[in-house]
């Protein structure tokens, strides 16, 4: 049972800043829906001949759990289990042991998970659930895979957090995942920014560091954006925040889920195409690292090119072209 | 033989019309339209040049282009900056990124206004929703020349020319060419253009070789179907709808045909012993060659035939092809000496044609008009010998800043180390930094034309 106390603790609640965006969301989404029946009743299955999604093999392994395994038992903020996020769970603990949990550094523990959920894990929509049904699949939303990373950090009694913003996304990306799905991308149209996104964040050293683990190398590649490390942020380079939604929180909220949710019981279809897409973006952008000679070099040439400053351009209207209906 | 004034005073005199009156010349026209030989200028007065044209044109792109005024002063650079040759590196460079960042419908065609340098004549586009095609179109009719890059990966680089810089642009890849093909090249050659129609087409390297049909006696064009921004779309995309489907089907004939038609032109020009050329993109060569060895067949052309490649190095999909097998290849099976088989390096961004030399196949920077740089992952420029991104300050666009950091590798050389000329030189092939985009029009035009060479 959560305690009243527990909810308000940790967040469970949402803040105003998530109400209010949750709102706008839920009004947009039913908008969209509303006004694009004929669309719905295309999308809400897959096609019979359309290709499938299916889902990729997890890429590592899960130990087994030993009674002789360190368990966090702290209480205190953004070390104690939070809502999807039970640090205890046996998978959780056997797999932070793995990664050395109580053995490396804090830096070189967070830097271990953070490579495991975003290089080894895949994106995946769906409805959010325990993390350790998130780390049996190996795939999930970003928030299945911060609270995969958040997990293993309080799992090996680092502190860690979520940071929660609205976005927009920058074009490249918008092509590839946004557009690949027309109810998706009216939905994101009709809002202008997408609903939530997020990054994780571990307490290191004495400073929040922020773990950006959405993203794997592969789909970094395919936006022709550098591989983000452990500490850098995608905020600026991969996403851009709505200015004044950055939100703090231990715990994702209730009601956090509903919007996956939603999606896969109106239009499993737009869910399937998404991460149909997802999947071809991964192997577009592993051609892409292979040319560019591995990740590394890759990563070297574009931020080559990201060093460069661009002129601003303010576009303004010029009376010598005239628009003739 | 012919001297090489007097191979070049010919040339000049059939594309007069490429070249404004001497009366009018500036700096640029200086340094573009004046030199003979443009890879032999000694290279004390060839910097001379270089620094008056490139001087010119930032004082011109700083006082009338409001966008590259605003990057400079940011930059904090003005032109009072810019006193001797050593302070050119100081120009700020834009990233060829910029002229691939464009808004859509009307929004584009202000987008192209404002980045114009320059006056700007009246231009009326109709229609409630214009196409980039309308817009560019109606740019066009107005006294432009706006062209664009192929773009495979559905953008294009849009870059403004007025006619007196597209002019420069025509001039100089055709001179740098025949320049480094002497004495091959003459008026009664036969020409065959690997490329689009270049009057049927904004496609750049489809529409730079316009000066082609005024320079050789006959041309053909290989593609001679109307190359807009929808047909390449639906063609690179193969998105699913009937209309793309109906395109790729189109383009999969056409290909036979192209092949078929070239190898028709051979036979008939073997014939009657004409002087032939081509120009364009090498994997149609490449499948042409294909057909030929399948068939047995071959030809003499020795030293009466050029070609003249550019546009990249993919022959077909997951192959790219040495240049020294391709130019083998065209000598056992076309018997067109190596010599004659010359690569070419540019851009829609720029005017700086770069051309092999016959010795070595460097590729000669055209310097008396264009800075190059190899710069580091910080955007400084690095000394000679080393690997960078290619950037140039070219010192021959009148309407737009041709200062621009390119998205290609190379490394450049002071002298070529085979041939005599004095000035610096890239490796003989250059290639794309990062798999954003793959680079080069002959490799756009090989997936639009999806050519059927395949080992099927
Ligand atoms: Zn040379």
């Amino acid at each position: 049972m959560t305690s009243i106390r527990e909810i308000k603790e940790k967040g469970y609640i949402p803040q105003k800043m998530t109400t209010k965006l949750f709102i706008a969301g839920a009004f947009s989404l039913s908008k969209t829906l509303l006004l694009n029946m004929g669309d719905l009743k295309k999308l809400r299955k897959s096609l019979p001949n359309s290709e499938r999604y299916i889902r990729p093999k997890r890429e590592y392994e899960i130990p087994k759990f030993s009674k002789d395994m360190k368990i966090n038992n702290s209480n205190e903020k953004y070390l104690r289990p939070t809502l999807y996020c039970d640090h205890r769970e046996p998978k959780v603990v056997a797999l932070a042991h793995k990664l050395g949990a109580y053995k490396k550094s804090d830096r070189e523990f967070a830097e271990g998970a953070f490579e495991l959920v975003k290089e080894q894990m895949t994106l995946e929509i769906c409805p959010l659930n325990s993390v350790s049904e998130t780390l049996d699949r190996g795939t999930g939303t970003c928030f299945h895979l911060i609270t995969a990373f958040i997990a293993l950090c309080r799992a090996a009694g680092i502190k860690a957090r979520y940071k929660v913003f609205a976005m927009n996304v920058i074009k490249a990306w918008y092509d590839s995942v946004v557009v690949a799905d027309p109810l998706v991308k009216k939905w994101y149209d009709s809002m202008g920014y997408f609903m939530l996104e997020g990054e994780g964040e571990a307490f290191i050293d004495g400073k929040w560091v922020v773990a950006h683990v959405g993203p794997k190398a592969e789909r970094q590649a395919a936006a022709g954006i550098p591989i983000t490390k452990f500490g850098e942020d995608s905020i600026g380079r991969w996403f851009f925040a709505i200015p004044g939604t950055i939100m703090i929180m231990e715990s994702i909220p209730y009601g956090f889920s509903g919007t996956t949710k939603l999606l896969k019981i109106i239009a499993p279809g737009s869910m399937e195409r998404v991460n149909i897409s997802i999947l071809k973006q991964i192997e577009k952008g592993r051609d892409i690292i292979n040319k560019a000679g591995g990740a590394d070099s890759y990563d070297r040439m574009v931020r080559m090119e990201e060093g460069a400053k661009k002129p601003d351009i303010k576009i303004e209207s010029k009376s010598q072209i005239v628009f003739e209906d | 033989m012919i001297s090489f004034d007097d191979y070049i005073e010919k040339f000049d005199k059939l594309v007069q019309k490429y070249i404004p009156p001497k009366k009018d010349w500036t700096p640029p026209d200086q340094a573009v339209y004046g030199p003979k030989d443009p890879f032999r200028v000694p290279i004390k007065e060839g910097k001379e040049l270089q620094f008056n044209a490139i001087k010119y044109q930032f004082k011109n792109h700083y006082e009338n282009n409001n966008m590259y005024n605003s990057f400079c002063k940011q930059m904090n650079i003005t032109p009072s900056d810019i006193k001797t040759y050593d302070d050119i590196e100081k120009i700020p460079l834009i990233p060829g990124e910029f002229y691939k960042d464009y808004p859509h419908g009307r929004d584009f065609a202000m987008w192209l206004a404002n980045i114009f340098t320059g006056h700007i004549p009246q231009v009326k586009i109709s229609g409630k929703n214009p196409n980039f095609d309308d817009i560019i179109n109606s740019f066009n009719a107005s006294g432009f020349v706006v062209a664009y890059s192929s773009g495979t990966s559905g953008r294009h680089t849009f870059i403004p020319r007025d006619s007196r810089t597209f002019n420069i642009s025509e001039y100089a890849i055709a001179k740098n060419s025949i320049t480094m093909a002497y004495p091959v090249y003459d008026y009664s050659m036969k020409g065959y253009l690997l490329m689009p129609n270049p009057f049927k087409t904004n496609v750049f390297a489809g529409k730079v070789c316009t000066i082609f049909f005024n320079a050789v006696s006959e041309v053909k064009s290989a593609i001679d179907r109307e190359i807009n921004t929808e047909l390449i779309k639906l063609s690179m995309t193969g998105s699913g709808s009937f209309k793309a489907k109906m395109i790729q089907k189109v383009i999969a004939k056409m290909n036979k045909k192209i092949v078929n038609d070239i190898i028709k032109w051979l036979e008939k020009n073997e014939k009657e012993k004409n002087k032939i050329v081509f120009a364009g993109a090498p994997f149609i060569l490449y499948a042409v060659t294909k057909k030929l060895i399948e068939q047995g067949k071959s030809f003499d052309f020795s030293d009466r035939a050029a070609i003249l490649t550019g546009g990249g190095w993919k022959i077909e999909e997951n192959h790219r092809m040495p240049l020294e097998d391709f130019r083998k290849r065209m000598q056992e099976v076309l018997g067109i000496n190596t010599e004659y088989c010359l690569d070419l390096y540019g851009m829609v961004e720029g005017n700086g044609w770069m051309v092999q030399c016959q010795e070595g196949h460097y590729l000669h920077i055209p310097y008396t008009y264009y800075h190059p740089m190899i710069l580091d992952e910080n955007s400084k420029p690095l000394e000679y010998g080393k690997w960078g991104r290619f950037a140039f300050l070219d010192g021959s666009t009148f309407s737009y800043p041709g200062f621009i950091i390119s998205g290609d590798k190379s490394r450049m050389l002071e002298h070529c180390p085979v041939c005599d000329r004095p000035g610096p030189v890239l490796e003989p092939e250059v290639t794309r930094i990062s798999g954003k985009e793959m680079r080069g029009c002959a490799e756009e035009l090989r997936r639009m034309i999806s050519m059927d060479t395949g080992d099927d």
